[in-house]
C-alpha cells in the first residue's frame, strides 16, 4: 500500500520560511502572488493498515503543538 | 553529585559540558544514547548539538533513543535533568517540558552573547544564584520558543519561566528578543523544578570562557 502524509504548520503559527519564499516570489513576479506556507511531504510504502500510518504521523512525523497532518491512501 | 552527560549521534557540546563540570569539580561521565540505565547518577545533562542531523524536527528522533526511557523515568522520580539547546529541543519533543522550538523568526543561525533575566522560578538549577541578569552565548537556528496561550499562562502561574532574553540593562522587550520566542522565553522548567531546558549555553560561560554559567552549574555542587 502507498500512503502519503502531509504535515503542515497550524494556521495560528507564523511560518517564516513561507514568508521568505513569498518575498522572493514577489520580487520574481513583480507582484504579490499570495500567501505561501511550508510543510512536509512523506511517501510511505507499507503493508500496515491506515491506523498505523495515522499513529506514525501523529507520534513521530508531526508535533501537535504546531503542526497538523493528513494521511492519504493511494 | 554525579552527572551523566548523554551523547546522541550528532551531539557536539558533550565535551563543553564535561569541561564545565571539571572546572567546578563536579563528577561527570559520558553516557551513550543506547544505554538503558542511569543507575548511580544524580543529574542528567542533554547537551547541545544536532542529534540525528536535526532531521524531521530538531530533537524528535533522539526522543526515541533507548536512554530517553531512562531519562523520562529519572525525571518523573524527581531526578535533575538539564537540556541545553538541542537538549532543550529533545525535552520539549519528549513532552518533559511544554512547547516547541521553531526556526528563528529571521531564519538565521544566531551565534552571539545575550543577556538573560532570571525570573525567580522554582528551577533547581538556579537555586544557588543571586544574580538576576546573566550573560551567556546562544548558538542556534531553531530556538524560537512557542507555546499556546494556555500553556504560557500555565508557565506563568506555576513559576516555570526560568530565563528571559533581556537587554544589558535588564529590560525585557522585543529589541532584546533574538529569535522571536514567545514572551522572550529562553529557558523553562517543569512543575517540580527538576527538569530545566534552555537555549543559551551555560557550559560556554565558565572557566576561561565566562563567569555567569557558573550560576547554573554551581547548583550541582554538594
Amino acid at each position: 500500500m502507498k500512503y502519503t502524509v502531509i504535515v503542515k504548520p497550524k494556521k495560528a503559527i507564523l511560518d517564516p520560511q513561507g514568508k521568505a519564499i513569498k518575498k522572493v516570489a514577489e520580487n520574481y513576479f513583480g507582484k504579490d502572488i499570495g500567501d505561501i506556507r511550508v510543510g512536509k511531504y512523506f511517501e510511505i510504502e507499507s503493508s500496515e493498515p491506515k491506523e498505523t500510518i495515522e499513529e506514525l504521523a501523529n507520534k513521530i512525523l508531526s508535533n501537535d503543538v504546531t503542526e497538523d497532518y493528513e494521511v492519504i491512501e493511494s | 553529585m554525579k552527572v551523566a552527560i548523554i551523547r546522541f549521534l550528532g551531539t557536539n557540546c558533550d565535551y563543553d559540558c564535561k569541561y564545565a563540570c571539571d572546572v567546578l569539580g563536579i563528577k561527570s561521565e559520558f553516557v551513550w544514547h543506547e544505554e538503558t540505565s542511569l543507575k548511580g547518577f544524580d543529574c542528567v545533562i542533554l547537551p547541545g548539538g544536532f542529534s540525528y542531523g536535526d532531521y524531521l524536527r530538531s530533537g524528535v528522533l533522539a526522543k526515541f533513543s533507548p536512554i530517553m526511557n531512562a531519562v523520562r523515568e529519572f525525571a518523573n522520580k524527581g531526578g535533575y535533568v538539564m537540556g541545553i539547546c538541542n537538549g532543550f529541543q529533545i525535552l520539549t519533543e519528549s513532552r518533559l517540558l511544554p512547547g516547541v522550538l521553531l526556526k528563528n523568526n529571521n531564519l538565521r543561525f544566531i551565534h552571539k552573547d545575550v543577556y538573560l533575566k532570571t525570573e525567580g522560578s522554582r528551577c533547581y538549577f538556579l537555586k544557588d544564584s543571586n544574580k538576576n541578569l546573566l550573560k551567556m552565548p546562544i548558538a542556534h537556528g531553531e530556538g524560537n520558543y512557542f507555546c499556546t496561550k494556555e500553556q504560557l499562562e500555565y508557565l506563568k502561574d506555576n513559576d516555570m519561566i526560568v530565563l528571559r532574553y533581556a537587554s544589558e540593562d535588564g529590560s525585557v522587550d522585543e529589541d532584546a528578543n533574538p529569535n522571536g520566542s514567545v514572551f522572550n522565553i529562553a529557558g523553562i522548567c517543569n512543575e517540580k523544578g527538576n527538569v530545566f531546558g534552555l537555549m543559551p549555553h551555560p557550559e560556554r560561560a565558565v572557566g576561561h570562557l565566562g563567569i555567569d554559567g557558573e550560576e547554573i552549574w554551581k547548583s550541582l555542587l554538594e
